[in-house]
């Protein structure tokens, strides 16, 4: 190599700064061996070990995992389905919605096992009893010591909180399928075969009910929750619930109406009367325990018993919401511009005629006083608190629902199809000076005593016809409602009713004062009666105000729902389940 | 001289059937330069001489002048000087690789300057072998200027460090240029010229119809920055963004790139590797770039590892060029307008069809006939607006300004290059200048790139380069997008715009007003900074090893993003006129004061070393070349984990005589973000090649086939593209939830935990390819005519797919696992006539691709109907109901089959009930549209004369579908608000009684409808259309003004020039723009001035 003086001499200096140009890279390799990062993500670092602690003795993070599946288990039920509330998928009401709303589809049928309803829960609820046999099986390793008030240890509660809310939501699960699989205890991995064939109906209830019997022991009771503990499941929501669905298992769907008749899977294959008696068994068993009694006013149930602690209170079961304006705002007429009101809900004409006057007789019994050109005059008073009508105080001034009124101003504006908005749930504005809403309770209420007792009343009523103890609920709920007890104190409630009679009473009773409760929706699959339901047109009221003031009010045809019966009392199994599992039979008349 | 020769060639060329073919289409531009042959009318000697230089004025070496016999009379020297001899009346020829031929008439003595034009396709595209070529290797340097220029340049030119010996035409391999005629592998490149008369702010806009293989589709037709904050750094993991592409945050939002027909949404887009870097970047100015090439086969990408399957996009940044400084300024400016913008109804016709719809639902009509008099007449501008938000809101031309300077240079020991780009492009939103702030839709960028060789010493290289870029985007503080979806929604009788009182107008349905939206949002200001370092070094070990190199590569690079939140809200008012006559203004909406936020959307770090050795040896015949190769890749990217990908690898390549090719290529690749144990994994490639050309059986009877290569690749490439499914899926694990449900009086409910939301896959692992390419080139009638072909097979086996079996019943959701397995396969060509006579030059080049893909295995589950199967029909294909018509009377309404629930009637969509069950269901979904290739087609072409040139690029795709589903636009009247959105004038084609037998769209209805449209969710036939298309892409005009003008000025040259962008369209389905259509940014089109001065 023949190399110049002078390029030596430069290249000593190059040879330096080409070493240390080597030395920098190096350093640049080396900084990529450090140790400087986890290997697993921080908020993925959480293992089902660290969760379910077995050094924990507080259980804080088993804890947070419970009330999670407290969140999963229980939905809130307003405006629920898509914006609108289930029972707008009913006659009760309507969404009052400019496009196609999701309860619309599914009262004009229009769902398929592809094309899902938008109630269809069958993917979320089977992650809820993930979830909840998770804490099931777990919690055990966690040395709880925390103790309820009555000296008990603490864990069992929980676990048996766990259960409740999984056999909740297998009951959400079979009134809408019939018989589903039951999992068990077993969590089930990427590795198992999960191609498991649906449980009969008759097994999924006793599955459903020994586990609330399971629960009930070992939760707390309604009079030792206090203001730390409110919102837990209790003992005695365990034995509402159970109550709950034996009546569900005793009604005509599947018991004696299957609509497979030989199908387990649809329903019992049979009619067995005593079921209703352990139906009303079960609900008696709950009045019985004299915590709970119904709340002075009827309003009041689901705005203020924001801290129903101890006895005398009348919900047994709900999920907690808190305080806010959600339900006035989405639901609240639409006139109110600065208080802000969507309309949300129309409620029917068909609802408002299933209002008895103020004496407790229908509309169209003799003697009722009703008067066709003043409608509204002389009602329940549970009219005025579930529905809005025309010419009602609220926020100030008089709501006015006939056409081009303030709050029925045609044009493509959303608002009611029906000429009544929806009022209950919504915190009593009425007598309010305000122009806008304040924070109200907005607890979604599952099971309160009103309905057990008609629940109690209509089983007793299949057991034993219309005894003593079946009119006494009526009463009661007529006389908190504020009708008049009259001179018989019969509160209008007609005497010597034969069975059928009386189911109609309790059916027509339940209807008034469970409404927009996701009552009605579910009531009137049961009963078998969905089919005639919702064969007559959801109707509403068009009012005319002439120039002089004078109001003619004319009931017009609003909707025309379709029930495709039988296959619509059950909803369709998603296909993709159906397709991928050949262990899992459809429901008749679906694909 | 030409016309004799071409003939003869055309003769051997009719036994290559194909070729010939190909040449007709030439022939008429070859007769056209024939018959320009010159008449020598004197015999009289004289003398020329003077100074060959190029663009810059400064001088050209290695040019060689030519008589019309080919005989060589002169070659410039360093200085470019020359000095000949020739009889009067002769034509003499300067001709210089890289440069267009420039043709002297010797009719009087002359003696000046001779400047020679650069070619607009550049050598680089050029195919040559070495001999062949009568280029220097190295172009602008003299070769005994010095001795260690020569090694900076080689290394520039990539023989250092690189097999293959030195050559004046390289492709752009993987990191760094490969000769070319060693390369086996499937590429296409596009040089400067193309890309830089692109009037856009991105180089990815210069790419569609370009590259054989690469589809380029847009999908917005401005840059909308992302303002999604990286939520708090907590233990929320829900939140945390992941780094889908492994890559970090990615600028291209406004193209979906996709290579030969692999869906880009899953992760399989090209790698983008800017000088050497693996970087996301797509908005560096297309003027700043030297070339993009794509790498399509496994060989050539095969170092990327784990991500070998994508294939490669390469983008070179000009580079410094030696010799005295180069200065070359462009100034350029240009006028958008957004192509197919829709047409809103009038407030008149808008009020008569939505009753129409609403009287078609069974409902009451929304408006009385008083109220469309007053649409109609417009006597209630406020009762009763018409407001064409169009024109409201956007403004006609908006501008976008580019500048550009580059100095280049460069003395014995070192070179550099600085190029200062700015751009400022406007967006078409109004402004108002009531503010001293803009609310302008608006993007600045200014970019720094700048590029240093060193020649240390005769052995050792090295180079430091460093970019930076700053981009300013501003918009309306309501945000582009969101003003874009009201544009798009909001009725022309919504509200007025102004109050008489001057207050916005405004109802309960809309609160937000769209021109207080434009005008009185305030502003979002978004900041990203760039900047990359990065620095090669390259050593020769000849003194101790010979031929052996070593090469260390490291990058270090910077990015971050944040914007200011200066937005804010103005409510609207509603005029209410009452019966007694008096005006009340309601107000609606709220009053938001101007925030002043400041947040960091993305802060991103990337890290990248590569360090390489090998030899490069030639004993005989016989050429060898060995490489090791080491490199690791780095993101960090917010408060993600990094990404680390690395690989080991060894390449060989050896030939003989540079006819027989072998080459393979073995590297071990690792990705961080698989379980331990499952990270690394063997990718392997190999090819061969043979170039006929240099057979002697060739050689001796065909000369005029410079190169015919026949080459062909195979690899198993991979594809870690498994943060596309989620953050370390193999990981089980819990996870808070920050809101649970609440117990006693702790509202809002404390922190809860949950089971993370999939079943871990402790399993996954990245995709594989296996692929098959083989390919011909050729060059042929001494370069004139040049083309490569291609076929691919690639087969990808472990897609990342759901299980058929995705039983609900588990309670989790399932992960992705490797399952799939897909088939794509198709042709390309690319052929390039370019020639000359005279002062006339010209080119023309085309190319085409042919894309099959097939779905091979998807675990699909039993279908019940043939036609409901998706295996074996291309991937992604489109599964629908197919429309027959519409139910033309109410008797047919009763008897078609229908969906459940839903009751027909007139004026509805038929659907075919394939398996005659009477029901529209699941069972009579069918493949909708095409099942066939795409074809993908560019034709670019040019021409010079003298000063003047002229190109284009037109650009098409045939056997496409659109499927436009926009209800908007199609079915109008949706749901909104609570009220009913925008329709448009297409709906105006709706299915009434009188137009039964030429309706496109079924009877209106209001509100949504779920049979017409998104029946039982799936796609519908009435909505697929024919897609293709074809683009006049580009088309430029340019003068350069003659040097004797331009040097009186004291300037290298002065070029004043014109061009557009997407300056006229054929589409089969005319309706929409077929690429984008509101409410995405509308494409535009662009035409643009400009000047570029080179001293």
């Amino acid at each position: 190599m023949q190399h110049s003086y002078p390029y030596k001499y430069q290249s000593s200096y190059a040879r330096m700064f080409s070493f240390i140009c080597c030395a920098l890279v190096l350093s640049i390799f080396y900084g990529s061996c450090a140790k400087d990062y986890e290997t697993i993500p921080l908020g993925q670092q959480q293992t089902l070990e660290l969760t379910f602690d077995s050094h924990d003795s507080a259980g804080t993070y088993a804890l947070r995992y419970l009330s999670e599946v407290y969140n999963d288990a229980l939905i809130n039920g307003h405006n629920r389905v898509d914006k609108d509330y289930l029972d707008a998928a009913s006659d009760d009401a309507l969404s009052s919605s400019t496009s196609l709303s999701s309860v619309e589809k599914i009262a004009s049928g229009a769902f398929t096992s592809t094309d899902l309803n938008a109630d269809d829960n069958w993917t979320s609820s089977y992650a809820t009893i993930r979830a909840a046999t998770v804490f099931i099986v777990n919690i055990d390793r966690v040395p709880l010591i925390e103790k309820l008030p009555d000296g008990r240890p603490a864990r069992p509660a929980y676990k048996a909180e766990a259960r409740f809310l999984r056999a909740f939501t297998y009951f959400g699960l079979i009134k809408r399928y019939g018989g589903v699989p039951l999992l068990g205890d077993k969590i089930y991995n990427l590795t198992d075969n999960l191609q498991l064939p649906r449980n009969s109906f008759k097994e999924c209830v006793d599955y459903i009910v020994s586990e609330l019997q399971l629960a009930e022991d070992s939760l707390r009771s309604q009079t030792e929750i206090n203001s730390g503990s409110y919102g837990r499941i209790t003992k005695e929501a365990a034995m509402a619930l159970k109550a709950k669905v034996l009546l569900y298992s005793a009604s005509p769907l599947f018991n004696g109406g299957n609509i497979d008749p030989n199908n387990p899977l649809t329903g019992y294959t049979s009619y067995d009367k005593q079921r209703w008696q352990l139906a009303a068994d079960a609900a008696k068993a709950v009045i019985d325990l004299h915590y709970y009694s119904l709340m002075p006013s009827f309003t009041d149930v689901f705005t203020k018993q924001n801290q129903p602690v101890g006895t005398g209170t009348e919900n047994i079961f709900w999920r907690q919401v808190g305080n806010n304006q959600d339900v006035e705002k989405t639901n609240g007429p639409i006139g109110y511009t600065s208080a802000g009101g969507n309309g949300r809900t129309s409620p029917s004409q068909n609802l408002v005629d299933a209002f008895p006057m103020q004496n407790g007789l229908d509309i169209t019994a003799a003697g009722s006083s009703y008067n066709a050109a003043d409608p509204y005059e002389g009602r329940d008073p549970r009219l005025t608190a579930t529905v809005f009508f025309n010419d009602q105080p609220w926020l100030n001034r008089h709501i006015e629902l006939f056409a081009g009124g303030t709050d029925r101003p045609g044009g493509t504006v959303q608002q009611t199809k029906t000429g009544y908005y929806m009022r209950k749930f919504m915190g009593d504005f009425s007598t309010s000076n305000s122009t806008v809403y304040s924070n109200t309770l907005h607890d979604w209420v599952y099971i309160r005593y009103a309905g057990i007792l008609l629940d109690y009343a209509e089983a007793q009523n299949e057991v034993s016809g219309p005894s003593q103890q079946v009119y006494q609920v009526l009463y009661d709920l007529r006389q908190r409602a504020g009708i008049e007890p009259g001179d018989d104190g019969h509160y209008g409630i007609a005497q010597g009713m034969d069975q059928d009679e009386m189911r109609t009473a309790i059916h027509k009773e339940r209807r008034i004062e469970m409404a927009f409760e996701q009552q009605r929706y579910w009531d009137i699959r049961r009963w078998k009666t969905a089919e005639s339901v919702y064969s007559h047109p959801v109707r509403g009221m068009d009012i005319q105000r002439t120039g002089n003031g004078q109001l003619y009010y004319n009931v017009q045809d609003v909707f025309t729902p379709h029930f495709k019966a039988p296959q619509m009392y059950l909803y369709p199994i998603p296909y993709n389940e159906v397709v991928k599992d050949p262990a899992m039979k459809q429901n008749p008349g679906w694909k | 001289m030409h016309k004799p020769y071409l003939i003869k060639r055309l003769c051997h060329a009719r036994s290559l059937r194909v070729i010939a073919a190909i040449l007709c289409l030439l022939f008429c531009c070859a007769l056209l330069h024939a018959q320009q042959t010159t008449n020598a009318d004197s015999r009289a000697a004289i003398n020329l001489s003077g100074t060959v230089t190029d663009a810059y004025n400064k001088p050209l070496g290695g040019v060689k002048i030519l008589d019309k016999q080919e005989t060589l009379l002169a070659t410039t020297g360093s200085d470019g000087t020359f000095t000949v001899n020739v009889t009067k009346g002769e034509n003499i020829y300067f001709r210089l690789l890289g440069y267009d031929q420039f043709t002297l008439k010797a009719t009087t003595t002359f003696s000046g300057t001779v400047r020679l034009q650069q070619s607009f396709l550049p050598a680089a595209k050029m195919a040559v072998s070495e001999e062949q070529s009568n280029a220097p290797s190295s172009q602008l340097v003299e070769k005994d200027q010095d001795t260690s220029l020569v090694v900076l340049q080689e290394v520039l030119n990539g023989s250092a460090g690189y097999p293959g010996g030195k050559s004046g035409s390289d492709l752009q391999g993987l990191y760094g240029p490969i000769a070319a005629y060693r390369f086996l592998g499937a590429a296409a490149t596009a040089t400067q010229n193309e890309l830089s008369y692109t009037p856009a702010p991105q180089f990815t806009y210069a790419l569609p119809g370009r590259l054989a293989g690469l589809n380029v589709n847009q999908t917005e037709g401005f840059y909308i920055p992302s303002l999604t904050l990286p939520t708090s750094v907590d233990f929320f993991v829900g939140n945390i963004p992941t780094n889908k592409s492994g890559a970090g945050p990615s600028d291209n939002n406004q193209f979906d790139i996709q290579l030969r027909g692999h869906n880009s949404s899953l992760g399989q887009s090209p790698v983008v590797i800017i000088d050497g870097i693996q970087r996301d970047i797509y908005s560096l100015d297309p003027s700043q770039i030297a070339s993009v090439t794509i790498l399509k086969d496994a060989l050539s990408t095969i170092l990327l590892g784990q991500n070998s399957s994508r294939g490669a996009l390469i983008v070179q940044t000009l580079e410094p060029t030696s010799g005295p400084p180069r200065l070359s300024f462009t100034a350029e400016t240009g006028w958008q307008q957004s192509l197919k913008m829709p047409k809103p109804l009038s407030a008149a016709s808008y009020a008569y069809l939505l009753n129409e719809a609403l009287l078609n639902d069974g409902k009451n009509p929304a408006y009385t006939g008083a109220d469309y008099e007053a649409y109609k007449n417009g006597s209630d501008p406020y009762g009763h607006p018409d407001v064409n938000w169009y024109d409201a809101i956007l403004k006609n031309n908006p501008m976008i300004t580019r500048y550009n300077l580059n100095v280049t240079g460069g003395g014995g020991k070192a070179s550099y290059l600085v190029d200062l780009g700015y751009l400022n492009q406007d967006g078409m939103f109004k402004g108002s200048d009531a503010h001293t702030y803009s609310t302008l839709l608006n993007l600045k960028r200014y970019t720094v790139n700048s590029k240093i060789r060193f020649a240390v010493n005769k052995d050792f290289d090295l180079g430091l380069n460093l970019i930076g870029r700053i981009m300013d985007n501003n918009q309306p503080g309501a945000g582009t997008l969101n003003i874009l979806n009201n544009l798009l929604s909001t009725p022309n009788n919504a509200y007025p715009i102004y109050n008489p009182n001057g207050s916005f107008g405004g109802t309960t349905n809309y609160t937000n007003n769209l021109m207080a939206q434009v005008l009185e949002s305030g502003y979002l200001a978004e900041q990203e900074r760039d900047i990359l370092v990065n620095l090669d070094m390259r050593y020769k070990l000849d003194r101790w090893l010979p031929t052996w190199w070593v090469r260390l590569n490291g990058n270090v690079s910077v990015q971050s993003a944040s914007f200011m939140d200066r937005s804010k809200q103005d409510p609207v008012f509603q005029m209410v006129v009452d019966d007694k006559g008096d005006t009340t203004y309601n107000r609606f909406g709220s009053t938001v004061n101007q925030n002043n936020g400041f947040n960091t959307t993305s802060w991103a770090r990337y890290w990248y070393a590569s360090a390489s050795t090998g030899v490069d040896t030639t004993f005989g015949q016989n050429n060898l070349g060995l490489k090791l190769f080491y490199d690791q890749k780095q993101t960090l990217l917010n408060y993600d984990l990094p990404t680390v990908l690395t690989n080991y690898a060894f390449q060989g390549n050896y030939n003989y005589g540079k006819k027989y090719f072998v080459e393979g290529a073995v590297n071990y690749s690792g990705y961080n973000r698989y379980q331990k144990g499952h990270q690394y994994g063997l990718f392997y490639a190999g090819g061969l090649g043979w170039d006929i050309a240099r057979e002697n059986f060739i050689k001796d009877h065909a000369s005029w086939i410079g190169q015919l290569k026949l080459r062909g690749t195979y690899g198993k490439t991979g594809n870690a593209n498994v943060d596309q499914y989620g953050y370390y899926i193999w990981n089980e694990h819990f996870e808070n939830v920050n809101v649970t449900y609440p117990i006693g009086s702790q509202y809002p409910g404390p922190q809860g935990v949950q089971q993370g939301g999939t079943l871990p896959n402790v399993n996954a692992t990245w995709e594989k390819a296996y692929k098959l390419d083989i390919g011909l080139d050729m060059d042929l009638f001494n370069h004139h005519l040049q083309g490569s072909f291609d076929y691919y097979h690639e087969k990808y086996a472990d897609i990342m797919q759901l299980r058929g079996k995705s039983i609900a019943l588990i309670g989790l959701d399932y992960p992705a696992e490797n399952i799939g397995k897909a088939l794509y396969k198709g042709w390309e060509g690319s052929l390039t006539y370019q020639n000359g006579s005279g002062n006339f030059n010209y080119y023309l080049t085309g190319n085409a691709s042919l894309q099959y893909t097939k779905v091979l295995f998807m675990d699909e589950q039993q279908q019940a109907f043939s036609w409901n199967r998706h295996t074996g029909l291309p991937v992604n294909q489109r599964f629908g109901l197919i429309a027959d018509g519409f139910i033309q009377t109410e008797a047919e309404a009763e008897s078609y089959p229908t969906i459940t629930g839903y009751t027909l009637r007139v004026g509805d969509v038929k659907y075919k009930d394939l398996n005659s069950d009477g029901v529209i269901d699941q069972f009579d979904a069918t493949p909708l549209g095409k099942t066939g290739p795409i074809f993908y087609y560019g034709l670019s072409g040019g021409l010079s004369y003298k000063g003047l040139e002229l190109n284009f690029l037109i650009q098409g795709v045939q056997n496409r579908d659109i499927y436009v589903n926009n209800l908007i636009m199609d079915g109008g009247f949706q749901g909104q608000n609570g009220g009913y959105g925008q329709a448009y004038e297409r709906i105006q084609n709706r299915w009434t009684p009188e137009t039964a037998n030429t309706a496109f769209y079924p009877a209106l209805s209001a509100g949504g409808n779920g049979y017409n449209y998104n029946p039982l969710f799936l796609s519908s036939s009435l909505f697929v259309h024919n897609g293709d298309y074809i683009r006049l892409k580009n088309i430029g005009l340019a003068y350069t003004l003659p040097a004797v003008w331009t040097h009186r000025l004291k300037v290298g040259s002065v070029k004043v020039f014109v061009n557009a962008l997407n300056l006229w369209t054929w589409a089969a389905f005319d309706q929409v723009d077929p690429e984008i259509s509101l409410p995405n940014y509308p494409i535009q089109k662009v035409i643009n001035t400009g000047i570029n001065i080179k001293l």
